[in-house]
């Protein structure tokens, strides 16, 4: 079999750093190779050279056995190259059509579109491979399953045949994961070379037939994905052993720092969203809500930090804070990991130091009556920097230019040198790669030791289990079991989250 | 977030219900039932406030609104092209400014066709200016937009001193009389002009161009999600300066309109803010041309009232009145409803009424204004199902994700 892609001792420099050092790459045609490693390793950079993004500073490339230099996504469109981004390309006010269309457009000539060609083309493509799309709805409604299959027709509609896939199961539920599987199986069934980049290494067993890791910008090997386990890419891809996000012993309290009772959220419809939820926190004790989302988590959280109105009441040290503004909510000690980081936690376009002011600029050391103090400030985020091990040139750079592991340990840095006592987490560890994810277990359960009240929120069962002293199921606004995670599986916990343990009458 | 996923997963599809609530999802049934609910509406009111006036809905009426409304939907037009490409363009007085200027000129040297135009190009020029400053050089669009309106009545005003003033009754203010573009004679409307005739032809072709051809498409592309765009080859630069430029020459045309259908004359001043409330018809039309065209008779309706008949806007008070009381009931109906949301507009319609009650004739000040609160009341209300391009008021640089 010949190589579709063949990349020789690829190397490429940014200022300060060497991103792809020697990488030696090849892919066969027709098969689905995984590309793995952490954040930093390397990865982006050598798709965005395979896709003519950006050119590499030495190195060769050759692509179906023929060397070639790319200048531009559209020499390797032309080459049958076609890239779907992990931040979707759509515009969510055309339809499915439009967006597939854009740019190729078909035309009865004089720029008039031929939008029944167009579509019969697009659902032909959608039939061959095997991808259920409507061409006319409009992408503002389609779950992110189904704006991710419009991006891979996008590219096939482009005539490609090597597709490449910048982690894309990242922002996918199971379910749509494995949908996502079956139609990649489908394209490689149907001659398609796929190239498909991601971290978490499970579902790069299942879905690829070779595997090759990269760790620091140097390639470590390509391995067979019938012949490797989960723990040995791990090792290949840290260095060490995998992590795990087991506790070790109790550290819980009798002292309750965070009580919450009858808390309701009306929702549309007269159906409640959140419906009243009893639950405590007490000191040292890690209560972890599990869930499918949707069912409430998001607004629960909202609603305890007071960026959402609730009834009921929520108590911070035996004193009702439910009438209370953000600030002074988090002022009394609440700290908060939000969902999303780029929303929520970050101004990706503002300084590091500027940033891990947030929420507490009007305090010492940030600020000196209404004055901010930028010594104080800076002074702050280098402690933040060298005590979390954020790993950043300096304080100087942007949060956008952190990779997402790093990112998250400036907001916990952040959240914790302010002292809460009561630690708010949603999905502390999604989206960041393995190393970062045990560093982040590693605070977390530090907090834990040191008092605090830890409320939380992940779609990661074994994080879950991993670190919470009591697990509580939110299903359709309402906790439906508390259960205890030294004796619970994952299955079990799945059952609870979905109902099915509610319908079958096996209650704890 | 899937909640999203939750609530339409059962939307698209479901097979063959056709009841009174699915048409009423469908745009071509309910539109018809507003425009019907209008007219019953002004009839009561008429009926009611009789005899203090006929003129609420009668084919004198239904003209003035056609004349009145095509500056305002050839703005709203302009406006469209324009921030469908990503380019909010509050520089449309200023353009139509120009227009006035420039199409008063042509048709006094050339006559109202060409000089229609020439007016045409003015506007086009000053959409250029507001291209070359926000696309290609990354300047706020508020503030070139703000520069160009502040610097088209200053400009034009140097242009009458230096040409107009050599004219018979012209001077640095206004221009000698121009002739009008010509006119046909409909049934119940009265005489209409060609050029209104040719603004509303505006309304599908605008349409057709912006959904059906490649150049909108792409366009539309520029305002939604340019780095979309951009990584599939779409030159967005190119785009955004061809809405622009449009955008101004539509304003351009609106101007010209005022100089040679409505008035007869450039005179300074004479937009008198049109170019604004043609940005508010645009907005009420959800930035869609045949809503920008309801928007623009809406507010065309209350501006040629507004000029032939003073006991008109009184009774209109009442027309105003049950619009907000419909509005604060179907907030009370609704589960999110909050007491402002339910009491503003009912306070504000027992006010009208209080008022309508009290005096005879509205102030001939209000008179001027009614058109301007209008649009504020039915901005206002009318925020919330609006959908502007994503893209729209962006500074977009290339490369940028």
């Amino acid at each position: 079999m010949t190589a579709a892609v063949e990349l020789q001792g690829i190397t490429k420099r940014f200022p300060g750093v060497v991103a792809n050092d020697g990488v030696t790459f090849s892919v066969e045609s027709g098969e689905i190779h995984a590309l793995c490693g952490e954040n930093g390793a390397g990865k982006s950079t050598l798709m965005k050279i395979l896709y003519g993004m950006q050119p590499p500073d030495e190195g060769t490339m050759s692509v179906d056995g023929r060397p070639v230099h790319l200048r531009s996504p559209k020499d390797a469109i032309a080459l049958g190259i076609g890239m779907v981004h992990q931040h979707f390309m759509l515009a969510d006010n055309f339809t499915v059509l439009e967006n597939i269309i854009l740019g190729s457009e078909p035309s009865k000539g004089a720029g008039v579109l031929d939008l029944t060609a167009a579509r019969a083309r697009v659902e032909e493509l959608s039939r061959a491979y095997g991808l259920d799309i409507h061409p006319d709805q409009v992408v503002e409604d389609l779950e992110v399953g189904e704006r991710q299959r419009v991006e891979i027709i996008k590219v096939l509609f482009r005539g490609a045949r090597i597709l490449i896939l910048d982690e894309p199961t990242a922002v996918l539920v199971p379910d749509e994961v494995d949908e996502l599987f079956r139609n990649l199986r489908e394209l490689k069934a149907n001659g398609v070379t796929v190239i498909f980049i991601d971290h978490k290494l499970d579902e790069v067993l299942e879905i690829s037939d070779r595997i090759t890791v990269l760790r620091a910008g140097r390639t470590v090997g390509t391995r067979d994905a019938g012949s490797v386990t989960a723990a040995e890419l791990a090792e290949m891809m840290v260095g060490s052993e995998l992590p795990s996000p087991a506790t070790g012993e109790t550290t819980v309290t009798d002292s309750v720092a965070f009580a919450v009772r009858g808390l309701t959220i009306a929702g549309d419809g007269g159906r409640a969203i959140v419906d009243s939820i009893d639950m405590t926190v007490r000191r040292g004790e890690v209560v972890g809500v599990a869930g499918v989302e949707g069912n409430g988590q998001a607004e629960l959280i909202e609603a305890l930090l007071g960026l959402r109105h609730a009834q009921g009441t929520i108590e911070l040290d035996g004193t009702d804070i439910s009438h209370w503004s953000v600030r002074r909510r988090r002022n009394a000690g609440l700290g908060y990991i939000p969902e999303d980081r780029h929303r929520r936690g970050l101004m990706l376009d503002a300084p590091l130091w500027e940033n891990a002011m947030l929420g507490h600029q009007a305090r010492s050391p940030n600020a000196r009556g209404i004055w901010i103090d930028r010594a104080g400030a800076r002074g702050r985020t280098e402690e933040i920097v060298e005590r979390y091990d954020v790993r950043t040139p300096n304080i100087d750079v942007t949060a956008r230019a952190l990779s997402g592991g790093n990112q998250q340990k400036l907001i916990i840095g952040r959240e914790m040198l302010a002292e809460p006592k009561v630690l708010i987490a949603a999905h502390p560890t999604r989206g960041i790669d393995v190393g970062a994810q045990a560093s982040v277990w590693n605070l977390l359960r530090q907090a834990r030791r040191d008092g605090l009240a830890v409320v939380l929120v992940s779609a990661d069962l074994d994080e879950l289990i991993g670190l919470s002293d009591t697990l509580v199921v939110m299903l359709r606004g309402r906790l439906v079991a508390t259960l205890d995670p030294a004796r619970v599986t994952p299955r079990e916990l799945g059952s609870w989250m979905t109902g099915a343990a509610l319908d079958t009458g096996d209650a704890a | 977030m899937s909640e999203r996923g939750l609530t339409d997963a059962a939307l698209p599809g479901s097979p063959g219900r056709v009841d009174l609530a699915h048409l009423w999802k469908q745009r071509w049934f309910r539109w018809p039932v507003f425009a019907l609910g209008g007219m019953i509406v002004l009839q009561l009111v008429e009926w009611i406030a009789d005899p203090e006036s006929e003129e609420l809905l009668s084919g004198g009426q239904a003209g003035a609104m056609l004349r009145w409304s095509v500056p305002l939907l050839l703005a709203g037009l302009g406006g469209m092209f324009a921030e469908r490409a990503g380019i909010v363009n509050i520089g449309l007085e200023g353009m139509m400014v120009l227009g006035t200027w420039f199409g008063a000129w042509g048709s006094v040297k050339y006559g109202p066709v060409i000089g229609t135009a020439i007016g045409l190009l003015g506007g086009a020029l000053g959409g250029l200016l507001h291209a070359i400053a926000t696309v290609s050089f990354g300047v706020n669009h508020i503030i070139s937009a703000v520069a160009i309106n502040i610097m088209a009545p200053g400009v034009t005003r140097f242009l009458a001193d230096e040409i107009f003033s050599g004219y018979a009754g012209g001077s640095i203010s206004q221009s000698p009389r121009v002739a009008s573009f010509g006119s046909v004679e409909l049934p119940v409307l009265d005489r209409v002009s060609w050029l209104t005739i040719i603004a509303f032809a505006f309304v599908p072709l605008a349409w057709y161009v912006l959904w059906r051809t490649r150049f909108g498409l792409r366009l539309r592309a520029a305002g939604e999600h340019p780095s979309a765009g951009d990584s599939l080859g779409v030159n967005v630069y190119r785009y955004q300066y061809a809405g622009v430029v449009i955008s101004g020459a539509l304003a351009g045309l609106a101007g010209s309109f005022i100089v040679t259908e409505l008035t007869g004359i450039y005179r300074e001043g004479q937009t008198n803010g049109r170019g604004f409330i043609g940005l508010a018809t645009m907005i009420f039309g959800n930035w869609r041309p045949g809503g920008t065209a309801l928007g623009a008779l809406l507010f065309g309706y209350a501006d040629g009232l507004q000029l032939r008949d003073r006991d008109g806007v009184h009774a209109l008070l009442l027309v105003g009145v049950v619009v907000l009381a419909v509005l604060a009931l179907r907030r009370a109906l609704s589960p999110k409803r909050t007491v402002v949301e339910v009491g503003l507009p009912a306070v504000i319609a027992t006010l009208i009424v209080v008022w309508y009650l009290l005096r005879d004739t509205v102030p001939p000040t209000f008179n001027q204004v009614t058109p301007h609160i209008l649009t504020l009341v039915v901005l206002v209300f009318s925020a919330g199902r609006l959908r502007p391009p994503k893209g729209a008021g962006q500074i977009w640089r290339k490369g940028e994700h």
